[in-house]
């Protein structure tokens, strides 16, 4: 196991912290982890290609009220870091794409099977809230601090066990990607855009919201963006 | 009767405890035992009888939820009326009516500002400096900028304007200007796609292939028409567009 396979796990864990339990700044979110990833593993496209589907994915995910939503934090993690591990090495490009490709769908998978955890979790977090309140009233004043404590750990230790679990997996799966990476990489020219498109109209329903005129100043930046890009091309 | 007043170092303690607020998060009481922590120094200071402190505490750990960022509010507030109360002016029917209408109006705010505005927009300006700069980190900087720099603002700017407001903080010129944030937020974050979409159909200037841009275009009318139903969730469509790509691949891959 190299540095580079350590500090992914380290991050799964700090993603699953940072999510929720802690700060909540979005330093979680697939594409600042995929950065960081990136600059671990000495390969930005690779983790720049994950990151960028796997953010604007994740941006339309919203955890509103009591609803579960899928975890991307550890979800962006194991993404970037399937797909980082698999190149590693790789001598051409359709491998990385291949890569890139199982490295997007091992991130969705991970962040949907990532809701029971995370219920699992909360579920727990309820024995230690009924426990901290108890000793509160019997005179134990550290119990809230202790309380926050244990919820953060095992907030860490899920992140850290799920991103080993998927890079264990990935360590394994890592020939037959290589051995059909020209079929995956055929499939990652389509779905790339696919999921681009996807993502950017989910986006684009969010900030709309049925308004014309909001539906106007995007025809607008569209096509004025169109014109200088084409325009001020070399 | 001074020494009761809550000082700045209490505020900042307070808001800096609040970025554990959501720590022990779960379906029963959701916030509460964070909402209890983040106002630990504050009942430290109201209250320096242990035995009274420890019963406030406790009785803080009861449910309570609201958009965390926008919480912060809600701490000033109920610090505010935690201090009536030490005074001997406010009394527990004045805090639960408090934490129910500040948690409910903030959540309503918070949500629509933080989660549907601030957090989409923040993704969009990631991903299309991203996309412009392929080899560089700038766009999870300014990701993360965007976001960061007014929610921390917020957590900890809320604490001292919801302290010195009391319970009428979201009356008036405040909630106008969440209001407007929202709205702005909106426009911008269109904007923003058209930009991110034009790059994406021609990087740097130069057009991608045909096929490339039919799939940018399916997948923009494909995510329309599913965005105007909650389930299934966007996640599993796009897992259903990857299987479906696989098939493809291996169908007609030579």
């Amino acid at each position: 196991m190299t540095g580079a396979h350590v500090g992914t796990l380290v991050l799964g864990g700090l993603a699953a912290i940072e999510s929720t339990p802690v700060a909540q700044t979005l330093a979680s979110q697939p594409l600042v982890t995929a950065t960081i990833l990136g600059a671990l593993w000495g390969d930005w496209s690779t983790a720049l290609a994950v990151g960028v589907v796997l953010q604007i994915l994740a941006a339309s995910t919203l955890p509103i009220g009591a609803r579960t939503p899928e975890d991307y934090s550890v979800g962006g993690v194991v993404g970037a870091g399937v797909a980082l591990s698999i190149a590693a090495g790789a001598p051409f490009e359709h491998v990385r794409q291949a890569a890139s490709l199982t490295g997007v769908l091992a991130g969705m998978v991970a962040a949907t099977l990532g809701v029971p955890l995370l219920r699992w979790q909360r579920q727990w977090n309820e024995g230690l809230a009924r426990w901290c309140e108890n000793a509160l009233r019997a005179g134990r004043e550290r119990a809230l601090a202790e309380s926050q404590g244990a919820a953060v750990a095992l907030a860490f230790a899920i992140g850290l066990a799920a991103t080993a679990m998927w890079m264990a997996l990935a360590h394994g799966g890592a020939a037959l990607v290589e051995r059909e990476s020209l079929r995956l990489a055929g499939a990652w020219h389509l779905l790339q855009p696919l999921w681009l498109g996807f993502g950017f109209a989910q986006l684009l329903h969010a900030f709309v919201q049925r308004r014309l005129e909001r539906a106007g100043v995007f025809a607008a930046a569209l096509v004025g963006a169109w014109l200088v890009i084409v325009a001020g091309a070399p | 009767m001074s020494d009761r007043v809550l000082g700045r170092g209490t505020l900042l303690a307070m808001g800096l405890r609040a970025n554990l607020l959501q720590a022990a998060w779960n379906f029963e009481r959701q916030q509460g035992l964070g909402w209890a922590y983040a106002l630990e120094p504050a009942l430290r200071r109201l209250y320096p009888a242990r035995e009274q402190r420890l019963e406030r505490l406790a009785e803080h750990t009861a449910y309570f939820n609201t958009q965390p960022t926008l919480a912060s509010i809600a701490l000033g507030a109920a610090a505010r009326v935690e201090e009536e109360r030490a005074l001997g002016t406010g009394d527990a029917a004045s805090m639960a009516r408090l934490k129910a209408a500040l948690g409910s109006t903030l959540a309503a705010l918070g949500d629509r500002l933080f989660w549907f505005s601030l957090r989409p927009f923040a993704a969009a300006v990631g991903v299309l400096v991203a996309m412009t700069q392929p080899r560089h980190g700038w766009g999870a900087i300014a990701l993360w900028l965007v976001y960061a720099l007014p929610h921390l603002t917020m957590r900890f700017g809320g604490v001292a304007w919801g302290y010195a407001a009391g319970p009428a903080v979201l009356s008036g010129a405040f909630r106008d200007r969440l209001e407007a944030a929202v709205r702005w937020l909106g426009l911008l974050g269109c904007a923003v796609l058209g930009v991110a979409l034009a790059w994406a159909l021609a990087p740097a200037g130069e057009p991608r292939p045909i096929a490339v841009q039919c799939a940018l275009a399916v997948g923009l009318g494909v995510g329309l028409l599913t965005a105007q139903r909650a389930r299934p969730s966007p996640t599993r469509w796009a897992l259903a567009f990857g299987i479906l790509g696989l098939i493809l691949a291996w169908r007609f891959h030579n």
